[in-house]
């Protein structure tokens, strides 16, 4: 009960914000939610789980273009659309996850690097359905139950998006299952003689947070009302992982900060250095993983301890 | 039949090139059991290497190449040492340098785009551009260039490998490198030549690619997942799988985008099909790694 009234209570603090920002900076925050609604779902898949896959973005890009598709181009009606949508996205999780366990360490990486350079060569040749380089665009979200949601409203199907991804993944993370994911990630053999089912455990795993990070394409089909092939692409897979890993993998403090200090440094170093923002994210990855494996969170934790 | 042959010796060219490339991981995968997936970044900048060498210093072509490869070879060095030393002394798991060369990937990649435009820079041929027509095989200069050197190049990797103390000591580690240490081979040693050699390997690749698509700063991850699918379908363990892989992998792109019914910008999505179905289907690719009794 109390934890229901702290996630009730933190969107609400969440969506009351929308409302004071300008149109600008509302949009800005529409998609700071978003990529840590993402790097919550991929945090739990790399950091929890220990799959390194390239393949969430295009999870979110198969969620953003089958709500745009079916509705406008099929004239299915919304709520449909949404199950259709997230029933395929699980769909094509599954038989990518399922023969995929059989993948250790990389090979998953390599594998769905290649599922994820796919998608885009069918999206780019896709034709009318997916509208080829240039996308889909003019269209917008119909009315949902006779309400028009635009503006500060449309953030807070956003913050309801990122506060239900984080409490399911924080439901998961505290259940058997989650020990059983931690359990898989760091000794698989050990696991396994445990009684942990490491294959259906790694499928599950891949499954439900494709699922969510399809689910957060479908909301994301609607912030920029137009979807096209680079935003789906290796760019933004690679800055996911960035994110988890110089926020601190395997921690959902450390998903968040990581989201929120790469999504937030191009704002700040744009005027000093122009366009090239992406080689800073390099040097922090690289220095990370050398210096500081436990992320932004690892040093909080060191400053804490030397504090008290 | 014509057409055929000439699309065979360009197809063969690319394959060497997509060789080379999976020669590079190779190197360093068989001691380390690291994936480096900025293979394709040094190929990138020893194309750039060219460029600058050519246009900027104008150095004849031979001098220019010999200049690439010392400066790839000390590229290679310092990645090892900045991204992978560091980590292996600690004990790191060996997915931490695998992610940590992603990071040197974007480092590589972006520094490149910092100090040139993002236009495409010229790379020079080797000897011109022109025809050469051998019997009914015809091409140009530089495809019968990049065939004559990658095997060359794959010759003596193979000879290192069977024939020198150094190529055993390579092999050693690869077969069990507790093993290998105990019997006095200084790990840390091969693992620096390993990746100095890949990246000499990588940016030679890059250099004579170089001349046919260009010298641009995105080049290289294309070039790394074409490289890595021509590694899995040859096989990992073994030097000819990855020139294998190479050739089967390029003519597969060619006869696809010249004879298959389907829009040419689907060919583009051949070596990613070869490379989830090798991965799931052989993920020990056509030549199997030696048995270790052998």
């Amino acid at each position: 009960m109390k934890a229901a009234a702290r996630w009730a209570g933190t969107a609400l603090v969440l969506s009351a914000v929308a409302f004071l920002l300008s149109p600008y900076y509302n949009d800005v925050y529409r998609k700071l939610l978003l990529w840590i609604t993402l790097a919550l779902s991929y945090n739990f898949l790399f950091g929890v789980c220990g799959q390194i896959a390239f393949s969430h973005f295009t999870f979110y890009g198969i969620g953003a273009y089958a709500v745009v598709i079916l509705i406008f181009q099929l004239g299915l009606p919304l709520p449909v659309a949404i199950v259709a949508g997230t029933a395929l996205c699980a769909l094509v999780a599954l038989a990518a996850a399922i023969p995929s366990t059989r993948l250790e360490g990389f090979y998953l990486g390599l594998a769905t690097l290649a599922l994820a350079q796919l998608f885009i060569v069918v999206l780019n040749e896709g034709g009318t359905l997916t509208g080829g380089t240039g996308g889909l665009a003019n269209y917008r979200l119909p009315k949902v139950f006779g309400f028009e949601l635009s503006g500060p409203r449309y953030t807070v199907v956003i913050v309801l998006l990122l506060i239900g991804t984080f409490a399911l993944l924080a439901r998961l993370d505290h259940s058997w299952f989650g020990r059983a994911c931690r359990a898989v990630r760091d000794n698989p053999e050990a696991a396994a003689a445990m009684g942990v089912n490491v294959a259906r455990t790694k499928v599950i795993a891949f499954a439900v947070t494709s699922a969510l990070a399809g689910a957060a394409g479908m909301v994301y089909a609607f912030v920029d009302n137009t979807v096209n092939p680079p935003i789906f692409g290796l760019e933004n897979a690679f800055l996911l992982l960035f994110m988890v890993i110089v926020g601190g993998a395997g921690r959902h403090a450390g998903a968040v900060a990581g989201a929120v200090f790469l999504f937030l440094l191009p704002f700040v170093l744009s005027p000093l250095i122009g366009h090239h923002h992406v080689l800073v994210f390099g040097v922090l990855m690289v220095a990370a993983i050398v210096l500081q494996p436990r992320g932004l969170i690892g040093i909080y934790d060191e400053l804490r301890r030397r504090i008290a | 039949m014509r057409d055929f042959l000439e699309l065979a010796v360009s197809a063969a060219a690319s394959g060497c090139v997509y060789g080379l490339v999976a020669l590079a991981y190779l190197l360093i995968m068989r001691p380390t059991g690291i994936v480096n997936f900025a293979v394709g970044e040094w190929a990138m900048l020893g194309a750039f290497g060219a460029y600058v060498a050519s246009s900027v210093v104008q150095l004849p072509y031979a001098a220019g190449v010999a200049a690439v490869l010392l400066a790839m070879v000390a590229a290679g060095w310092l990645t090892e040492r900045i991204a992978v030393r560091p980590l292996v002394e600690r004990g790191a798991p060996v997915l931490a340098p695998i992610l940590a060369l992603l990071g040197m990937l974007v480092v590589f990649r972006e520094s490149i785009s910092l100090m040139f435009s993002p236009d495409p820079y010229p790379v020079p041929y080797a000897f011109g551009f022109g025809r050469l027509e051998l019997g009914p095989l015809a091409g140009s200069y530089q495809s019968f260039f990049i065939i004559a050197v990658s095997l060359v190049v794959f010759a003596a990797t193979w000879l290192f490998f069977e024939r020198t103390l150094a190529g055993k000591c390579f092999e050693a580690v690869a077969l069990n490198r507790r093993a290998a240490a105990l019997m006095g081979i200084n790990l840390a040693r091969v693992t620096t030549l390993s990746f100095a050699a890949g990246a000499a390997v990588a940016g030679l690749a890059g250099v004579v690619a170089g001349a046919n698509i260009s010298a641009h700063y995105l080049m290289g991850v294309p070039l790394a997942i074409q490289g890595f699918t021509a590694l899995v379908v040859g096989g990992v363990g073994r030097v000819e799988g990855a020139l294998l892989g190479g050739l089967l992998l390029a003519f597969a792109e060619q006869l696809t985008i010249r004879y298959a019914p389907i829009p040419a910008g689907y060919a583009q999505g051949v070596p990613f099909l070869l490379l989830m179905l090798f991965l799931l289907l052989r993920p020990t690719g056509l030549l199997s790694a030696r048995e270790r009794s052998g």
